[in-house]
């Protein structure tokens, strides 16, 4: 008799999570009083790009632009966001940002709250993105023309010139972001895009990971012509490095705002210019 | 003595070939940075193998090692924690973190009149992973990204040496340098003690206070390398035991050759590491890849 009752919960309870696991597969779509909880920067700039940000009911302490964002209730920084924060919020959509925030997307998943997961790698991804979810909160015409904007300002540079440059060897650059161990990008990296697209070429382009650690040697041996440092660290006084390039002439570029280059938003056209502006010195 | 012989020239083939080895073409600059990376590798690997054999003479006890007791994943939380208060990790936390942890194991394992050996262990391990994940937790919250806290954990030689940190490693080892010869003047001691704490009280070693000498000292030397290359692990287990094999039990020969062996094995390594692939790989990765079947080898042929 108990273990009947108790089959019977169990089979209420796999139906129950069936029919809401369907029920999560449609995706949301904004309505009057459409809730939003944005764990990603980039998100929560293009969110504010698109106009809709009154939506917005959380965001994360990275998100400091634009300044609006900041008196945002906050539900924990970009690593550690608070699962009860954001749920205490109610929110209709959660932003979730891949592969970084994984452990926040599956328990967020389990109390079938929708998401949006952003994991750009590419230029054409983060337009995606910003395509999908202006159609979320029908701001379909916003997003199209935000998609627009950075494309006429993030193009490649005219072809003539390219080749012109190509003739004269493109620069060699070397960003980058951590100094210990030392982190900079490899080809699976929008940044990486933004570069060639500037008409200059990463040494690290032949390593297939996205931010990949390598040793002092390697940026030695392949001497870059010019180094973007996008960590506060002094990096011209290190032991063997002297003798490169981008040393000798003086092209280490220290000011580069991170956010500008790192964030898979809008302000990547500030980024690019600040890119191509370098290339073109 | 002359069982150095051929040990010195293993160890200076280790030499030769990080030199040698490399992605870059040898000119100066490149020379300068192989024999800095080579200088960090022998510092290392002596001190974390001399610090294994004295410990485990000490506590007679073959597990023991600045891992083991969780010193050295106390001094990378020390170290972390330094890091979020000044931005750099200095060699006092982390120093203070292996002697909070060294000193947290010992209540652990203390039974009156004397320790528990096999409880030192446990506690020791314990307390490394404790240290582990506090050192996860601090670094995140502190927004430090998950390879710079890998590289911490596991260690690697490849640090970037500038004119800012440049004095403070050369003083720092030749600091150490002074710390071990410090430690090796009480080889008598310690041959002693490895025959039984009793016989050792009996002929009036003051046991105390030599484990105490022995314990701030090691912590002092395991929080410098683990603030200057981070914690790399296996070296102060497995190459004291090597060197009892080939040395016996004197303390007095197999100290200094712990010492040469230590350096050895983590040059190699690190020539490893810096070989297998185009990135920076930790060298804690290679030290346990091949520390730990070579571990298992020796025990079974023992």
């Amino acid at each position: 008799m108990f273990s009947k009752a108790v089959k019977a919960v169990c089979i209420g309870c796999v139906v129950l999570i069936l029919a809401t696991g369907i029920n999560s597969c449609e995706k949301p779509v904004s309505h009057t009083g459409f809730k939003i909880v944005s764990l990603s920067p980039a998100m929560t700039e293009i969110v504010f790009a698109l106009g809709v940000a009154q939506d917005l009911v959380g965001v994360t302490t990275f998100c400091n632009y634009p300044e609006q964002a900041k008196k945002i209730y906050k539900i924990g920084d970009f690593s550690n966001p608070s699962l009860e924060r954001i749920v205490g919020r109610k929110p209709d959509l959660v932003i979730v940002n891949l592969p970084e925030q994984m452990r926040i997307k599956r328990q967020l998943e389990k109390l079938n709250i929708n998401i949006f997961i952003s994991s750009p790698r590419t230029l054409d991804d983060i337009y995606d993105e910003i395509i999908e979810i202006g159609r979320i909160l029908k701001k379909e015409q916003a997003a199209d023309s935000l998609v627009n904007y950075m494309k006429m300002h993030i193009s490649r540079v005219d072809k003539p010139v390219l080749n012109a440059v190509e003739g004269s060897s493109k620069k060699r650059v070397y960003i980058e972001l951590s100094p210990k161990p030392l982190v900079t990008i490899g080809a699976p990296s929008f940044l990486n895009e933004l570069l060639e697209m500037a008409g200059a070429e990463n040494i690290f382009a032949d390593l297939e990971k996205d931010y990949p650690v390598v040793p002092q040697e390697e940026v030695i041996k392949r001497n870059p012509d010019v180094i973007i440092v996008l960590h506060p660290e002094k990096i011209t006084d290190r032991l063997g490095w002297r003798k490169i390039t981008a040393i000798k002439n003086n092209a280490v570029y220290t000011t580069l705002n991170q956010d500008h280059l790192m964030r898979p938003g809008p302000r990547l056209v500030i980024g690019f210019k600040e890119l191509k502006d370098i290339v073109d010195e | 003595m002359n069982r150095y012989i051929p040990i010195f020239l293993v160890f200076l083939l280790a030499i030769f070939l990080s030199i040698i080895i490399g992605p870059a073409q040898l000119n100066t600059d490149i020379l300068q940075l192989r024999i800095s990376r080579v200088i960090l590798g022998i510092f290392a690997g002596g001190v974390l193998a001399f610090c294994g054999g004295i410990l485990q003479g000490l506590f007679g006890n073959p597990l023991v090692e600045p891992y083991t007791l969780g010193s050295a994943s106390g001094a990378a939380l020390g170290g972390s924690v330094g890091m979020l208060i000044f931005g750099t990790i200095s060699p006092l936390f982390a120093f203070l973190g292996a002697l909070g942890v060294g000193f947290f194991v010992f209540t652990i394992a203390r039974i009156e009149g004397g320790l528990l050996r096999d409880r030192l262990i446990l506690a020791g391990v314990v307390m490394s992973f404790l240290c582990s994940s506090l050192v996860m937790i601090i670094m995140v919250m502190g927004g430090r990204e998950l390879y710079e806290i890998l590289y911490l954990l596991m260690g690697y030689l490849g640090v970037v040496i500038n004119s800012t940190n440049r004095l403070m490693i050369i003083l720092m080892i030749v600091l150490s340098g002074i710390l071990l010869l410090y430690l090796y003047q009480y080889y008598r001691e310690l041959d002693i003690i490895s025959q039984g704490m009793e016989t050792a009280a009996g002929l009036g070693i003051d046991i105390q206070k030599l484990s105490i000498i022995i314990f701030l000292t090691t912590a002092l030397l395991i929080g410098i390398t683990v603030s200057i290359v981070g914690a790399i692990g296996f070296v102060g287990l497995i190459v004291p035991h090597i060197s009892k094999l080939i040395f016996g039990p004197k303390h007095l020969k197999n100290l200094p050759a712990s010492f040469l062996l230590g350096a050895t094995f983590l040059l190699l390594a690190d020539t490893i590491a810096r070989v297998i692939t185009v990135y920076e790989l930790p060298v804690g990765v290679v030290t346990s890849l091949v520390g730990v079947p070579f571990f298992i080898y020796l025990y079974r042929r023992q």
